[in-house]
């Protein structure tokens, strides 16, 4: 269970944010999914960001991980300006699993944390044909680091399955597996839970303690509420593309305006996904 | 000035014949997201079957009353062609990864290409198209710009066909489907269209102009090839692509530009790389560039996910 | 989509083929296995007969006791019936547990069956009446038809996985030895059959004990052996390659059409790296191998060689490589902003606008750089040292000639693609082409450099089809525009379809095919063209992941097949305890 500890000594020393979004706004032609939301990522925390569905959580993420470039704002990973391309932001140190699952599906479950490996290895063509020392050493440790994060997740046994035949609930726990292998910072979890039953809720719920106990800042999007609130240490709540409220989760649970937002009049429009 | 004008009458002819082709891409494209890569070859039936249709029934006749029962031949064997290409290749294929349709149209065209040149009597080189009164014969001449005769009647076709289509898309049930079935094809289906009726319907209607264009082709040059489609199917694409595939007014509006872009390359790029030894790779390198940089067209098409 | 209709569809075909198995089969069930056994007799006792009465039909199958070609290949369908029935039941039971032995004799009776139907009628057409044809192949038609109804009503049973068969290491090894040397033995004899009726005939039943071998299950097996001696296999086929040329007794005839073969799958294998691996479609893959190839004939000492120097052949080699490396950087650039169709639309026109190029650059539309369409003509032989590839040389008694020692060139140079392709394929590379052919922006999320990759499979690919080009150049002697159309890369494209996307193997299989028919088989060369167009669709239709099946490309093609999916998954479970054991 020690699979994440390393990234605790890489975190920086002084106590800064992890993630500093300011201002981010996102509009596509004339309709603003996003408005000016700013959002502090602290090390060592789980944020929850909640909204009814059409108030714009997703593309939000999206605008985070540089799948879109947002319209304006600026979003700081570890003090630094994230540019707006995918892989850029996944180097700098902050990875993401999918609302509607992702998985390369005919692969194995460990060759796609091998591929989660990919940005942090290096071995490149030549390396690849002639299959020296240190392309043996690298695949080694690519595999061993794979199998370990498996285990840390709790597919240890399943390393050998194709994605595509996996349970619903293994499947979601094998994207946190993957966006793992990156070495992450920050961990963006796009509803880990949807779909899943109570039991696989919870440990659910124990596995992303887990991950935050190992050092890691942890942003869930989910509709849950209850997983939410006793998952959280602050919560984040969008309605309409904007922060209607922000704080403890006991705070945003009594805030009248989120029972509100929730109740009233809630866009009843399926969020388009990444 | 008269050089310019007369670079712009055959660029504009080139261009009737590449959008009408070119129709046909973009009306497929439009409903099913299949870039039918053997609609060249469609073309190239539609030539030969015009000319089967006088040498069978007119040989030796000149007179203009032939040539719409040459097109009508002309229809009928490209649409056969299109229509049976549709059900047996590309219909078993809807929903498989992107590569198998791409490989199967260049299994078709490749087959149809053979076909035509192993079974046409003597299609092994060029065959002379027959010349016909009133459309072929001594060139017109305005104002020191020749105007080919075959030339007006291609112009003519193109206006004739694109308003023909227009009207059939805008003002019929099957048009009206047609324009649902591209919107949202799911939903299309739930509103009771018959969606694999429309899908025939378009190849069959690509082809239609394609036929036609095939005539104009004979026309234009005296002759027909079993090689001839795939340069005029590629550079129609070309056009489709140019107008954003998928939009119709596009297709048509794509042709005319390519073909006066083309003309006036030849004529007007100096020094080696001019002339017409190179006018096809300008065209090739216009193709690539409007892909790379404005997949989406001139007029605009819209962006459907091509991964 | 029909894909629901598709289904119901397959299903009631199935059902039908089942039930009018079993309608014939019915009736002679209770003595349907002695049946097959006679049956297999009486084949073979007829083999032993004169089946014509000329002998100028398919060799000669006119003398008694003494078989011709065509009847020896039926003496081993009868051997193979008389195995697989005694696998049904019998001594080789055990063996039939494992092996679907029921199924596999219907394919060998009615292949049979088809096959003496068709030479009887063959020797009728040719040589002018049904009166020709004596006895013994009625008797042996007889035999086949007694086969195919004894099959008939045996009962197919499931039969075991292979992947759970544990033979002793060295019986796998000898059973691989065996099936290379049967390629080798096999190769030289096809090549040596002159009629082309009886080629295809030859071929014909190849392919005829093939699949029953496949539907028996054998070749599953054959796989899984493969896989766990793969070093034994790759030995093994190289020394096959190697010795090739030595069962061919210094006859150019055939080595040319191997070197032939050999250019255009090492190019087909390139291609294969883009198509099969990072799942790119390339349709002007040609002009790599054309770059590579103008790139070896502009420096040779051809009299009309356009530039003046004259570096060493390897310079060269590795001139044209990077030449044709720089292309493939330049064509591959277009991969940042599209894909899939219009992708390739767009390396199409790539191509074409190098043929055009190739064809304008004759110093009069152009600078003078190719000649034309008159192309770079009487490029020399290669001597590499004071090894002229011209001569003909003596190696142990064997004279070995000009085509023979291209073949070792090449033979070369396609070890080094292969292993190549085998080594990106199974890396960190080789795993982010997968991720992007299963989910592009799920890889660019994961951190996967897509672009990068992408480009490098162009790059990749395009320098080693530019390494074949400048040994193809001094091959082919001349250098012109019209040997690298369109068409040229549409046939490498249907090698590497027909064969299997992403493998070895198939590429190699589908490049022979293609290479070798039209060659050996003049009256279809003609038709040669027409087959393959009608071949890639009919593969796109019925078999997408072509003869040697990727597993995980078959599994791309087949999203819905729950069944095949679980058989991978259970394949990679099993490679796993083996590695672990």
């Amino acid at each position: 269970m020690t699979a994440v500890d390393e990234t605790i000594r890489t975190d920086r020393p002084d106590d800064g944010p992890v993630l500093e979004a300011t201002g981010v706004t996102m509009r596509f032609g004339g309709l603003t999914a996003v408005n000016n939301v700013g959002m502090t990522v602290r090390p060592g925390e789980i944020l929850g960001l909640i909204g009814p569905n059409g108030a714009g959580k997703t593309t939000f993420f999206n605008c985070l991980t540089g799948m879109y470039k947002p319209t304006e704002g600026r979003v700081r990973l570890l003090g630094n300006d994230l540019p707006p391309k995918p892989r850029a932001v996944v180097m700098a140190g902050m990875a993401r699993t999918f609302q509607n699952i992702r998985l390369f599906g005919n692969m194995t479950a460990l060759e796609n944390v091998m591929v989660g490996r990919y940005c942090r290895t290096s071995s490149m063509a030549l390396t690849s044909i002639l299959r020296g020392p240190k392309f043996r050493r690298e695949e080694r440790e690519t595999r061993a680091r794979a199998q370990e994060l498996l285990e840390f997740v709790g597919l240890g046994k399943s390393s050998e399955h194709l994605a595509r035949n996996m349970p619903y609930g293994d499947q979601r726990r094998l994207e946190i597996a993957r966006a793992l292998a990156t070495e992450p910072k920050l961990l963006l979890l796009d509803e880990p839970t949807a779909g899943m039953n109570p039991r696989e809720t919870q440990q659910a719920s124990d596995l992303i303690f887990r991950i935050r106990d190992s050092g890691l800042a942890v942003v869930v999007i989910e509709h849950d509420m209850r997983f939410i609130f006793n998952l959280c240490d602050r919560v984040l709540c969008l309605v309409n593309g904007q922060v209607l409220v922000e704080g403890t989760p006991g705070e945003v649970q009594s805030d009248p305006r989120v029972i509100e937002a929730y109740i009233g009049g809630a866009a009843d429009d399926e969020e388009g996904d990444a | 000035m008269t050089d310019l004008l007369q670079q712009l009458v055959n660029g504009l002819t080139l261009g009737s014949l590449y959008a009408l082709i070119a129709v046909g891409y973009t009306v497929v494209y439009g409903i099913v997201q299949l870039i039918n890569f053997a609609h060249g070859e469609v073309f190239m039936i539609g030539a030969f079957g015009a000319l089967a249709t006088w040498t069978l029934l007119f040989q030796g006749t000149t007179a203009l009353w032939v040539l719409p029962i040459m097109i009508l031949g002309a229809v009928v064997a490209s649409v056969t062609v299109a229509v049976v290409m549709e059900r047996i290749a590309y219909r078993p294929l809807r929903g498989a990864p992107r590569l198998a349709p791409l490989i199967t149209a260049i299994g078709i065209s490749v087959a149809l290409q053979e076909a035509v040149r192993l079974f046409y009597p003597g299609a092994k080189s060029k065959i002379p198209f027959p010349q016909i009164d009133v459309v072929t014969g001594p060139a017109l001449s305005f104002a020191g710009v020749t105007v080919q005769r075959a030339a007006v009647f291609t112009v003519g076709a193109l206006l004739m066909s694109a308003a023909l289509l227009w009207w059939f898309v805008n003002h019929t049930r099957t048009g009206h489907g047609m324009q649902a079935v591209s919107e949202d094809k799911d939903t299309a289906r739930l509103m009771g269209v018959n969606v694999d009726r429309i899908i025939v319907i378009a190849f069959a209607l690509g082809a239609f102009l394609a036929a036609i264009a095939g005539v104009a082709q004979g026309l234009l040059n005296a002759n027909v090839d079993f090689r001839m489609g795939f340069l005029a199917g590629l550079k129609a694409f070309t056009a489709a692509v140019l107008g954003g595939i998928g939009n119709i007014q596009g297709a048509v509006v794509g042709g005319l530009v390519l073909g006066v872009a083309e003309a006036l390359a030849v004529g007007f790029i100096p020094g080696q790389f001019g002339g017409s030894a190179w006018k096809d790779v300008w065209a090739f390198a216009l193709l690539i560039i409007v892909l790379v940089f404005r997949p989406q067209g001139i007029l605009g098409a819209r962006v459907v996910d091509r991964a | 989509m029909s894909t629901s209709t598709d289904i119901e569809t397959t299903y009631a075909d199935d059902a039908e083929k089942v039930s009018l198995w079993d309608r014939i089969g019915r009736p002679v069930a209770p003595f349907a296995w002695p049946m097959v056994l006679a049956g297999a007799v009486i084949l073979a006792a007829g083999c032993f007969l004169s089946w014509s009465y000329t002998d100028e039909v398919l060799g000669d199958l006119s003398i008694d006791f003494y078989p011709g070609a065509v009847q020896n290949l039926m003496i081993i369908a009868a051997v193979l019936a008389v195995i697989f029935a005694l696998m049904y039941r019998g001594p080789f039971s055990r063996l039939g547990e494992w092996l679907a032995s029921a199924t596999a004799l219907r394919v060998l009776g009615l292949g049979t069956t088809v096959f003496m139907a068709l030479v009887i009628a063959l020797i009728g057409v040719q040589a002018g009446g049904l009166v020709n044809v004596m006895p013994g192949a009625w008797i042996s038609f007889v035999g086949a038809v007694l086969i195919l109804l004894g099959a008939a009503g045996l009962t197919p049973r499931a039969s075991k996985d292979p992947l759970h068969a544990h033979l002793p290491s060295w019986l796998e090894i000898l059973t691989i030895v065996a099936l290379l040397a049967i390629v080798l033995f096999g190769a030289a004899y096809v090549l040596d059959i002159e009629d082309g009726t009886v080629f295809s005939l030859v071929v014909l039943f190849t392919g005829l004990v093939a699949f029953t071998l496949t539907r028996a299950g054998f070749f599953t097996w054959v796989g899984i052996i493969a896989q766990t001696h793969r070093r034994v296999l790759m030995l093994g086929a190289v020394a096959v390659a190697f010795l090739f040329p030595f069962t061919q007794d210094g006859s150019d005839a055939n080595m040319s059409i191997a070197t032939q073969v050999l250019i255009f799958a090492s190019t087909a294998l390139g291609l294969n790296i883009v198509v099969g691996l990072a799942g790119l479609l390339d349709l002007g893959y040609i002009a790599f191998l054309g770059a590579g190839a103008y790139v070896g004939a502009m420096f040779s000492h051809s009299a009309f060689a356009t530039i003046g120097w004259k570096p060493n052949f390897l310079l060269v080699v590795i001139f044209g490589a990077l030449v044709s490396a720089t292309l493939g950087l330049i064509i591959g650039s277009p991969t940042l902003r599209v894909s899939g169709d219009y992708l390739a639309i767009v390396t199409l026109a790539f191509g074409e606008i190098f043929r055009l190029a190739m064809g304008n650059l004759d110093g009069q539309d152009g600078p003078r750089l190719t000649n034309g369409p008159n192309g770079i003509p009487a490029i020399p032989d290669l001597e590499i040292g004071s090894f002229n590839f011209g001569e003909t040389h003596e190696v142990f008694g064997i004279t070995l000639g000009r085509f023979a020692n291209y073949y070792f060139l090449l033979l070369v140079v396609a070890a080094i693609i292969i292993t190549v392709f085998t080594r990106l394929n199974n890396s960190r590379i080789g795993r982010g082409w997968i991720a992007i052919r299963e989910d592009e922006k799920a890889a660019e999320a994961m951190g996967v450099n897509t672009f990068g990759l992408k480009l490098f499979a162009f790059a990749g690919g395009a320098f080693l089809a530019g390494m074949a080009g400048t040994i193809k150049a001094h091959h082919d002697v001349s250098v012109t525009p019209d040997q690298y159309i369109f068409l040229e890369s549409a046939f490498l494209l249907a090698a590497v379809v027909l064969g299997g996307m992403g493998t070895v193997a198939g590429v190699l299989i589908g490049a022979t095919i293609l290479k070798l028919m039209p060659e050996k088989l003049r009256f279809v060369a003609d038709y040669r063209l027409l087959i393959f167009g009608l071949l890639l669709v009919l593969m796109m239709r019925f078999r997408p992941e072509g003869l040697v099946a990727s597993k995980r490309r078959q599994l791309e093609f087949h999203e819905e097949d729950e069944e095949l999916a679980d058989r991978v998954e259970e394949v990679h479970l099993v490679e796993e305890q083996e590695a672990k054991a």
